[in-house]
């Protein structure tokens, strides 16, 4: 199912789609590993509308909600939480 | 590459230059300092404000100049670090590269190496953090990952020493080789392949081909990267060195832009734009494609095993960043720090000032006993040990916050408050990463200043540099604390400072908001952050940049304090047997007057504010001159205040001290990493109407109210 990385809750886990816009965030973002196809997984929500935990390659990032709605996601329901690979 | 550079001592030395890569976090620069020690130099690189350092080496026959890179997570050139990282590697062509890598995010960290291996196969591979990539479930075959990325790898445990040694050791192997095959080659899709060799093919029989690997030069072109055709020529330095104690010092080599160059294949890449491969796309499947590549090759050296057992940081993080705790964790976290740099810190401040005293003492002896002249003594016990006393007193302070600010940004705590606390920068229009420089400013606002290198966005940078000086530091609480404690005694003192921070936090978002609409910040940055997993840091780690930050508040002391403590003591005894009032600061604070009258202020107060600028600590010192205290205890300088102010006055001077010009040492930082005389002064202006109007408002709104 696509939806916006925003939408999803903490423990949900998704495939990236796409990323919308471009420029110097499409950039940044590839730089620290969020392109097309690889899978991440929503820790948690800061309150109050603020950042999001996720957690990809096996590390930690911080996002702000803005950029999340950026990122269009197809959510999976792949049980085994080792899976590293790319959907 | 490798070239003799001279006979020292009767031998051949032949020298290497060996640099150090890595993302940031990865222990970079824990390696660097235990190969280098003290035999180390720290600048600027030219023309940017990211810092530079460089490292001598000895070993047997070998004389190793060893450069630290900034901290990047890859090599596109949009960042300063990644500009510097990628133009050193290309132009000055070091002979190997030590490859840092965290094995607990090895994954990421690869996108990295494998841009470099593009650039130069002289690469080695330096596996730390294994221990806790192992906590983590994280299992690293090292002889697979080496066979699998063809470089040598070595696996170090930076934090304790272990295996540096050796890498580098295979490092000078490898610098040394006459010639090294080239190392793996990421396999793009094969509509990308077509493309790259098409332009492989034009680009073959250039220039350009010689000097770099032919697929990287093709990538670049395929990407339009601008740098590549630019022709530099290194302009050596003549060697000055700046005598400034926090910046430049020392890039030693400078590059000029001697000719642009368009590489050919313009064509070509117009007809894969009408198809649909434009710049953007080029850049997005060559990314994507080296990130298949390490996820492919990941299995053969990387096994992870999910023990089902949460991980430190996660349990960590269950608490810190939990919507319910995290706040008052943070509160809680940022409240300790402050308690145990002002409060606990106190005796020993009052050790220094106690030195400081019996020190003025012992010189007004040592004066006395070759008689030397009334005025001489004066200026020693009354100008120069009471006005450098007082700021000493707050060198423990400095120093506690630095140390404790160090641990919790090693440690990768503060990379949560910045979390944490992104929904409140949000607000204000900040950048998550604001909240690094603001919080270290607290400490002193000259760090802070420097802290906004860390920002990518330079209007970003801009706005958190201006609202720096809001942020009362150390010294400046310090002070504050003191003429608190003698107008508000009790509980209400604690309340009034708190009304205080209040008021600086209030007047800091709003001014935040202020200042993009000067800066024209329209848009906002991202906020791409990476939360590390919590480690504990190395005492180096910790205790070295609190002590590189204390010794330059130190050198300030002995710089500006003491000049502005002489200038002090002249002003306020000349002419000689006069009282004070009739003085040259006397006669200054009347002609100030036109400013302090509107608040309330008398010639004294003016006097010290506007001595202030040197050092906001030097007030305290001047107010005790000027009331003719001479003491070193903060405390009875402040209690010969209270004859002659209100408790409103006193409230109103305490607001527009806090507020008015940031000192002399944080304008200088300000012009020098802004680089513009113009945003320096807006800065220095607004403070001052700041502080002014502030200042009004308290004074006339609480008379209005009839309070005094």
């Amino acid at each position: 199912m696509q939806c916006l990385l925003t939408d999803l809750k903490p423990m949900e886990r998704a495939c990236v789609e796409r990323i919308e816009g471009g420029g110097a965030l499409r950039r940044r973002m590839m730089d620290m590993g969020i392109v097309p196809g690889v899978e991440l997984e929503v820790i948690r929500r800061a309150p109050w509308g603020g950042p999001l935990q996720l957690r990809l390659k096996g590390y930690y990032l911080a996002l702000r909600r803005g950029e999340c709605a950026k990122i269009i996601v197809n959510t999976t329901n792949r049980p085994d939480l080792s899976s590293l690979v790319f959907c | 590459m490798l070239f003799l550079a001279g006979r020292e001592a009767g031998r051949l030395v032949k020298t290497l230059k060996i640099a150090l890569v890595g993302n940031p976090n990865v222990g970079k620069s824990t390696v660097f300092n235990t190969l280098t020690g003290s035999n180390q130099q720290v600048g600027n690189w030219t023309g940017k404000t990211v810092e530079r350092k460089t490292g001598k080496v000895l070993r047997r026959d070998l004389q190793i100049e060893l450069v630290d890179l900034p901290g990047t997570y890859s090599l596109t050139a949009y960042s300063q670090e990644e500009i510097i990282t990628r133009e050193f590697i290309m132009r000055e062509k070091p002979d190997v590269v030590m490859a840092m890598v965290d094995a607990s995010n090895i994954e990421r960290n690869l996108y990295l190496i494998l841009q470099i291996l593009e650039l130069t196969p002289r690469v080695v591979l330096g596996l730390n953090m294994m221990d806790l990539a192992r906590s983590v479930g994280i299992t690293i075959d090292v002889k697979k990952l080496a066979s699998a990325l063809k470089v040598p790898v070595v696996e170090i445990v930076a934090t304790k020493g272990q295996g540096v040694e050796e890498f580098i050791t295979e490092a000078i192997r490898v610098g040394q080789l006459e010639s090294i095959s080239t190392s793996p080659m990421v396999e793009y899709p094969e509509a990308l392949e077509e493309k790259i060799a098409m332009m492989e093919e034009l680009l073959a029989q250039t220039v350009w081909a010689k000097r770099y690997p032919l697929r990287w030069l093709a990538l670049k072109r395929l990407e339009q990267d601008r740098e590549i055709g630019q022709e530099w020529k290194i302009v050596e330095d003549s060697g000055k060195t700046s005598m400034d104690s926090c910046c430049d010092a020392g890039d030693a080599v400078k590059y000029e832009i001697q000719s642009s160059v368009e590489l050919p294949g313009e064509a070509l890449l117009q007809a894969f734009e009408a198809e649909g491969w434009g710049k953007e796309q080029f850049e997005m499947n060559i990314a994507d494609a080296k990130y298949r590549y390490i996820s492919r090759l990941l299995p053969q050296f990387m096994t992870y095993t999910d023990s089902g057992e949460p991980t430190w940081t996660e349990r960590i993080d269950r608490w810190v960043l939990s919507p319910v705790w995290g706040y008052p964790i943070l509160t809680g976290v940022l409240a300790l720090v402050f308690w145990l740099s002002f409060v606990a810190s106190a005796p020993l401040g009052d050790a220094v000032s106690q030195v400081m005293a019996w020190g003025g003492d012992a010189a007004v002896k040592l004066l006395q006993a070759v008689s030397a002249p009334e005025p001489l003594q004066s200026l020693f016990r009354d100008g120069i040990f009471a006005g450098v006393g007082a700021v000493l007193a707050f060198v423990p302070q400095i120093g506690i916050f630095f140390v404790l600010f160090s641990f919790l940004q090693d440690s990768g705590y503060l990379a949560r408050g910045a979390f944490l606390g992104d929904r409140l920068m949000q607000l204000m229009g900040l950048h998550g990463k604001s909240f690094f420089s603001l919080v270290s400013s607290y400490g002193c606002n000259v760090p802070g200043i420097m802290a906004t290198r860390t920002l990518e966005d330079s209007k970003d940078r801009l706005v958190t540099m201006l609202l720096n000086p809001l942020i009362p530091c150390v010294p400046r609480l310090g002070v504050m604390s003191a003429v608190v404690a003698a107008f508000f005694p009790g509980n209400w003192g604690a309340a009034v400072l708190l009304s205080l921070l209040l008021v600086s936090l209030v007047l800091l978002m709003l001014s935040s908001l202020v200042f993009r609409r000067i800066v024209r910040q329209k848009g906002r940055s991202a906020f791409v952050m990476e939360l590390p997993l919590y480690h504990l840091p190395t005492l180096r780690n910790v205790f070295w940049p609190a002590w590189v930050k204390t010794r330059s508040f130190l050198k300030r002391a002995w710089t500006f304090i003491l000049a502005a403590s002489i200038v002090v003591w002249v002003l306020s005894s000349y002419p000689h047997g006069v009282p004070m009032a009739d003085t040259w600061a006397g006669k200054m604070g009347d002609l100030l007057s036109f400013i302090g009258h509107p608040l309330g202020f008398d010639w004294r107060i003016m006097v010290a504010i506007v001595f202030g600028f040197t050092a906001k600590e030097t007030t305290l010192s001047t107010l005790g001159i000027l009331y003719g205290v001479t003491a070193n205890a903060s405390q009875s300088i402040a209690q010969a205040m209270t004859g002659s102010m209100t408790a409103l006055g006193a409230y109103t001077f305490l607001a527009v001290y806090m507020l008015y010009i940031p000192c002399l040492a944080t304008v200088v930082t300000m012009h020098k990493e802004s680089g513009s005389l113009k945003w320096t002064a807006v800065g220095v202006v607004y403070n001052l109407l700041l502080s002014f109007v502030v200042g009004l408002i308290i004074y006339h709104g609480g008379r209005a109210l009839g309070l005094r």
